[in-house]
């Protein structure tokens, strides 16, 4: 077991040491843009430019440039931005996390409840108008690009129906910390919640769904009901349990993913300045140092998930050796 | 994609399926698959939707005379029996603004209104449709192409080839989705004149380039499954027996490996169909998927943006087309994965 | 100055409404205007008080004011620090007056033109409680050259062409005695606009003790009536009084009427609007790009007296490249001035009420400027009034060009792709091939600047904003043969355009401009007649800019340099 979780970890690091290099190589491999450019301000005279560029390192071999990189990311961590050399990048990421984090917890509270319900309620129901109902309604759930929703929400929310009774206390865009304003927080964010646990409502009903109707044919099943217990105890005791494997090792990486970044359209529709919101700004501008911290934290949540969800399941089950 | 996630999990199907006489494994699923009502249904949904976007061309030349691919600004067209401008100037006292005329509900006459641009908007879905569907469907073939030749070479020949392959699509599958979609869209985007891969240079507006990106970041969904299956496959009786009579190489991935590996890839196909086409209407949103002067489902919600306040169906027309699609595709797709795989993990019908 | 890039995320945006407040008599919509009520002292003292709250979509980067060269940093920095010069903090034309500010009176430069000597006003306290003294200015200019940033302006100081990054030693230009507390500047050649220069905030002085290297996000100390308190590019600025200001002219640097300022960062436009209708918010900063669905809000009768509507001196041009076909042959360059259908692009700008089309350089009410428009369908050369696509074909055919491919370049956001994607109509419609080709917006503009570019594009969209109201700063500096730098990737003629005739004109009406501005000025209206003449651009409108405010906001005035004068606003 040791060894597999340190073997993990090595691949973890080593993962991650190929993604910055690939981050890296695209963007300063990018033809007709010159970072110089960027830290120079606007119009600058050619001698400024040459000292710059100099100053920054930028005329030093590749390597060099991402090993200095890297140790001021890591080591120091004082690099600063390119499109403003005031703005030291790894605080404003950290400071940008809990915007990100609301979001994420918020919608994985809504769409871990509805879900199971769902896909609860849809077995239970099998046979009856009520399953394919409920699984329409998640196959929709799923169809439906997050944008889209997102935007939808707001034309409802933010002008159409703003002043009736249901959307009257949408506040303005905009994500307020918790620790300004609580109720602030809380109403700006429902509305986003809502948007990005649709798809996953959607996704996870119907897992959950077909995980217990597959086990109810399980040989343990079989036992329990020929012991005598009710429907609904075989259900909430046995399978449910069984199910939720394949549920919880999904969740971790669907959530996982989603603290990673994956909430940047999200966060771009609805004004939310997490760190999805600011990988997106960064990239926009070219801006090379941001958008190598956004990606290295991202790829590190990605990659935290996916071992941490690999130990899970060889914890749980021995048999099961990583591919 | 959690569902995806879950496919490699799947059991193969065994060949020679159930006890029915003289009639192979393929027939069968055909059969199931033909008798699911709601999967034919998606499916008929789906080519309906193929065939309106392909006939854009008919459309916008035949029947409301209009290249939406130009900007109209001065144009004019005909409104219950009235001429009247594409654009209007805003009212009151100071006239900000110009808008554009909402819906019309007249074929021939801007049904869906104009956009910022004074183009149609609903000729612009139309052709909007062909492109998304060529990138999501070029992208989803090549992707899944792609993935099972890897999957093939590396599950079969096991060894460095299937370290390395599987250390690539690890570093891929670790990559935020959108995040490297984002990151290569923007720089091969922003490189003016094309990007140059050898004698071949692709512009920044052609379709390919979305395709080709889309394609690369969905790899390891595919991979990983496929070569889970090559793997356990090639551990059956069978092709245990097909080795000892002398079989080996090309003829055994062929006759043996691939078509017991071909169910999971077109299982996942209508899925992957699915996801690649959402994954370019995001791009397309954020301005670096489909390029000027293409249109698709994304670019032109990316026009209703602006719009969305006065002139919603801009931004409505073209998402709901892209659920209806998706939607279509996942009710398919379920219908084939019921069919093909009667024991999987995510069978919809009981 | 170029357009400033808001990152137009996701535009739905809207106006924020303007809000005039009913209560102390503010003045009505539209045009330039001070408020013209009772008594000024009782009510003036009545207004000081309240906060008053910017809404912006993003910050104007880093804060550092000897390299900030944006509009929205430099509408807070004429409230916080002071020059030897300023333009008069009054609304309409008489704002354009350059007034001494921590000078005690205009000097007329001596020496032939080279020299000016400044009599400083002693007793003045930075915000931090210092004196300010002249020898603070030394510093103030050498870290124009020490900190990335534009050193155009202030070059012809002696000594300048020896400063670098590391080392910038001005002491022999900029001469401070701080006994006698003067002040005297050398410059290696006269110069008509220097006095304009120095009003501008980079020469705003700072504590001598400043760090020549760049201070981030930090701002130095400024002596003006407010003091920065904080900086967060990724939330917000406040301004707060400056405890040690006290007015020593009222129409340079007067009281401010606010207690604070605050500038919001990080909204979508459209949320902009919506707070500032509800009245949670001020102001709209970015009324310039504020989405075609809210803009139709605004003409609602009920914000009539929250929206303004001023006219920019700024042009939004499409330049032509000079150097490879088929723009290097003048009759190819005046077909399509010919053929541009400048109504549509005022459409595109936000229609008649928001963009004016124009055919030339200088835009209305600049010095120098009188209407001219060769390029129209009728007779008249001084208005634009529709396309001539015949005579724009025939030149086509003169000049041999016909069915070569252009390539038209501009930003990716919504209104600079429609506008890009109007001139390869426009091309096509005479008989090119041109496609379009769309980058993002902070990286378009470097871009096509890099005159190692200059291959890759035929048409290129920019925009320009004046820094000051002289006509060189279009003229000279955008169509300029000295404004050409090869291998650059700093060349702010983008057209590349070099006349050497015309070049002569401007240096002429330059050298005439220091001792004869009104001599001066109409050298620079044929000049600007000429250059239009000889097209290097397409010119498309001069846009309007549009404040919106809320409800409570009174007394507000427009000033063609500085458009709002926040510090004067009441909002009690």
């Amino acid at each position: 077991m040791a060894t597999f979780i340190i073997r993990r970890i090595l691949q973890l690091i080593l993962v991650m040491f190929v993604i910055t290099v690939v981050v890296f190589m695209i963007f300063f491999h990018t033809p007709g843009i010159d970072p110089v450019r960027q830290i120079a301000g606007r119009n600058p005279s050619a001698q400024a430019v040459k000292e710059i560029r100099h100053q920054f390192g930028l005329d030093r071999p590749l390597p060099v440039q991402y090993v200095l990189m890297m140790k001021k990311i890591f080591i120091t961590r004082d690099l600063v931005s390119y499109s403003n050399q005031g703005q030291k990048i790894v605080p404003e990421v950290v400071a940008a996390t809990p915007a990100t984090l609301s979001l994420v917890f918020g919608a994985a509270v809504i769409w871990v409840v509805v879900s199971i319900a769902m896909g609860l309620a849809a077995a239970v129901f099998k046979g009856t108008v009520i399953d394919p109902l409920l699984m329409i309604l998640a196959l929709i759930g799923i169809s439906m690009p997050v944008f889209w929703v997102g935007e939808l929400a707001n034309l409802i929310t933010q002008s159409r129906w703003h002043d009736t009774i249901l959307f009257h206390w949408v506040p303005p865009l905009g994500y307020t910390p918790f620790v300004q304003d609580p109720g602030l927080w809380f109403k700006g964010l429902v509305i986003p919640w809502i948007t990005l646990s649709i798809l996953y409502i959607g996704l996870y009903a119907r897992v959950l769904r077909a995980s217990l109707l597959d086990v109810q044919n399980e040989d343990y099943v079989r036992t329990a009901r020929a012991k005598g217990l009710s429907e609904r105890r075989v259900l909430l005791r046995h399978t449910l349990r069984t199910s939720m494997i394949t549920f919880v090792s999904l969740f971790g990486l669907d959530f996982g993913a989603l603290v990673a970044g994956s909430t940047l359209v999200t966060e771009v529709v609805f004004g939310i300045h997490g760190v999805g919101f600011l990988t997106w700004q960064s990239i926009g501008n070219l801006d090379l140092p941001t958008i190598m911290v956004t990606v290295i934290y991202g790829a590190f949540f990605i990659v935290l998930a996916n071992a941490l969800v690999d130990v899970g399941y060889a914890w749980l089950d021995p048999r099961i050796r990583p591919a | 994609m959690a569902e995806v996630a879950a496919l490699e999990h799947i059991e193969p199907a065994a060949p020679g399926g159930p006890e029915v006489a003289g009639r192979s494994p393929w027939a069968l699923a055909g059969r199931r698959l033909v008798r699911n009502r709601i999967a034919m249904g998606g499916l008929v949904l789906f080519i309906l939707i193929v065939v309106v976007s392909f006939a854009a061309p008919l459309y916008a030349n035949h029947i409301a005379h209009v290249n939406p691919f130009q900007n109209n600004l001065n144009g004019t067209t005909i409104v219950n029996g009235k001429k009247v401008s594409l654009m209007q100037q805003g009212g009151g006292i100071l006239h900000l603004g110009e808008t554009p005329i909402g819906p019309t509900w007249d074929v021939h006459h801007y049904f869906l209104g104009a956009d910022q641009s004074g183009r149609d908007v609903a000729a612009r879905v139309l052709y909007g449709g062909r492109s998304s569907l060529e990138v999501g469907i070029g992208s989803a073939v090549l992707c899944c192409l792609l993935a099972t030749i890897f999957a093939l070479l590396a599950g079969f020949h096991g060894g460095w080839i299937d370290a390395l392959f599987s250390r690539m699509m690890d570093v891929i599958w670790a990559f935020p989705v959108l995040l490297l979609a984002i990151c290569v869209s923007t720089v091969l985007l922003n490189a003016p004149n094309g990007v140059s891969i050898g004698p071949i240079t692709i512009q920044a507006s052609s379709l390919w380039l979305p395709t080709l990106i889309i394609a690369f970041i969905y790899l390891p969904y595919v991979y990983r499954p496929v070569r889970g299956h090559v793997l356990s496959v090639s551990e059956k009786e069978y092709v245990e027996a097909a080795i000892a009579q002398g079989a080996s190489g090309w003829r055994l991935v062929f006759m043996e490996v691939l078509p017991n590996v071909i169910t999971v890839v077109i299982v996942l196909l209508p899925l992957i169909i699915a996801t690649t086409i959402l994954t370019e209407a995001t791009l397309s949103f954020l301005s670096i998927g489909v390029q000027p002067p293409n249109a698709s489902w994304g670019t032109v919600i990316s026009d209703g943006q602006g719009l969305l306040y006065t002139r919603p169906w801009v931004a409505i027309a073209p998402g709901f087309m892209i659920v209806l699609t998706v939607l279509a595709l996942n009710v398919f797709g379920d219908g084939v994965r019921d069919a093909l795989d009667p024991r999987a993990k995510l069978r919809v019908e009981g | 100055m170029e357009k400033r890039f808001w990152r137009g995320l996701v535009a739905v945006g809207a106006i924020a409404a303007v809000v005039i407040a009913a209560g102390c008599g503010g003045s009505g919509g539209g045009g330039s205007s001070s408020s013209g009520s009772s008594s000024p002292s009782t009510t003036a003292a009545a207004h000081k008080g309240g906060t008053f709250t910017i809404l912006a979509n993003s910050s104007f980067g880093v804060a550092d004011p000897a390299q900030n060269y944006t509009l929205q940093e430099w509408q807070l920095l004429i409230n916080t620090h002071d020059g030897l010069v300023q333009f008069k903090r009054v609304g309409g034309v008489p704002g354009t007056q350059i007034v001494p500010d921590l000078a005690t009176s205009i000097p007329t430069p001596t020496d032939g033109g080279k020299t000016y000597t400044f009599q400083i006003r002693k007793g003045i306290k930075f915000s931090n409680g210092q004196v300010m003294k002249p020898s603070d200015f030394v510093t103030t200019f050498e870290r124009q050259f020490t900190v990335p940033g534009p050193t155009s302006f202030y070059s012809g100081i002696v000594g300048a062409s020896a400063c670098k990054p590391s080392n910038c030693d001005l002491s022999s230009g900029v001469v401070a005695d701080d006994a006698a507390s003067t002040l005297t500047i050398h410059l290696t050649a006269p110069d008509p606009e220097f006095l304009d220069k120095l009003a501008l905030p980079f020469a705003y002085v700072v504590p001598a003790s400043t760090s020549k290297k760049l201070t981030g996000n930090n701002v130095p100390p400024g002596t003006g009536p407010y003091m920065w308190k904080s900086y967060d590019p990724n939330k917000e600025a406040v301004l707060v009084r400056n405890p040690f200001f006290k007015v020593w002219s009222a129409d340079a640097q007067p009281a401010g009427y606010p207690d604070q300022i605050i500038e919001k960062y990080g909204l979508q436009i459209s949320d902009e609007v919506t707070q500032v209708q509800r009245g949670a918010a001020d102001e709209v900063f970015d009324g310039d790009v504020i989405p075609a669905d809210r803009l139709n809000e605004l003409n609602a009768p009920q914000y009539k007296n929250q929206v303004h509507v001023n006219p920019l001196t700024a042009d939004w041009y499409m330049a032509l490249n000079t150097t490879t076909p088929p723009f290097n042959n003048l009759k190819a360059r005046q077909a399509i001035n010919f053929a541009a259908d400048r109504n549509a692009y005022v459409k595109i700008g936000g229609g008649s009420a928001l963009a004016q089309p124009t055919c030339q350089i200088l835009p209305p009410n600049f010095p120098g400027y009188a209407p001219y428009c060769p390029y129209t369908a009728g007779s008249s050369t001084t208005k634009w009034t529709g396309t001539n696509i015949a005579k724009a074909k025939q030149l086509v055919q003169e000049s041999g060009t016909a069915g070569m491919k252009v390539v038209v370049n501009s930003a990716n956001d919504q209104t600079s792709k429609a506008l890009g994607e109007q001139m390869v109509s426009d091309l096509n419609k005479i008989g090119y091939k041109a496609s379009g080709q769309y980058l993002a917006g902070s990286v378009q503009y470097p871009y096509i600047q890099n005159s190692k570019n200059h291959s890759k594009w035929n048409v290129a969209w920019s925009a320009w904003y004046q820094d000051y109201p002289a006509a060189s700063d279009f003229l000279n500096v955008l169509l300029g043969c000295g404004s050409i730098h090869p291998n650059s990737d700093a060349s702010p003629n983008i057209a590349a355009f070099c006349d050497k005739s015309i070049q002569a004109k401007m240096d002429q009406a330059e050298a005439k401009g220091v001792t004869d501005a009104n001599a001066a000025n109409s050298i620079w209206q044929t000049v600007d007649h000429e250059m239009t003449d000889q097209a290097p651009w397409v010119d498309l409108f001069n846009p309007k800019q549009i404040d919106f405010l809320s409800k409570r906001v009174g007394n507000y005035q427009w000033n063609p340099q500085w458009y709002i004068l926040i510090d004067q606003l009441w909002v009690k």
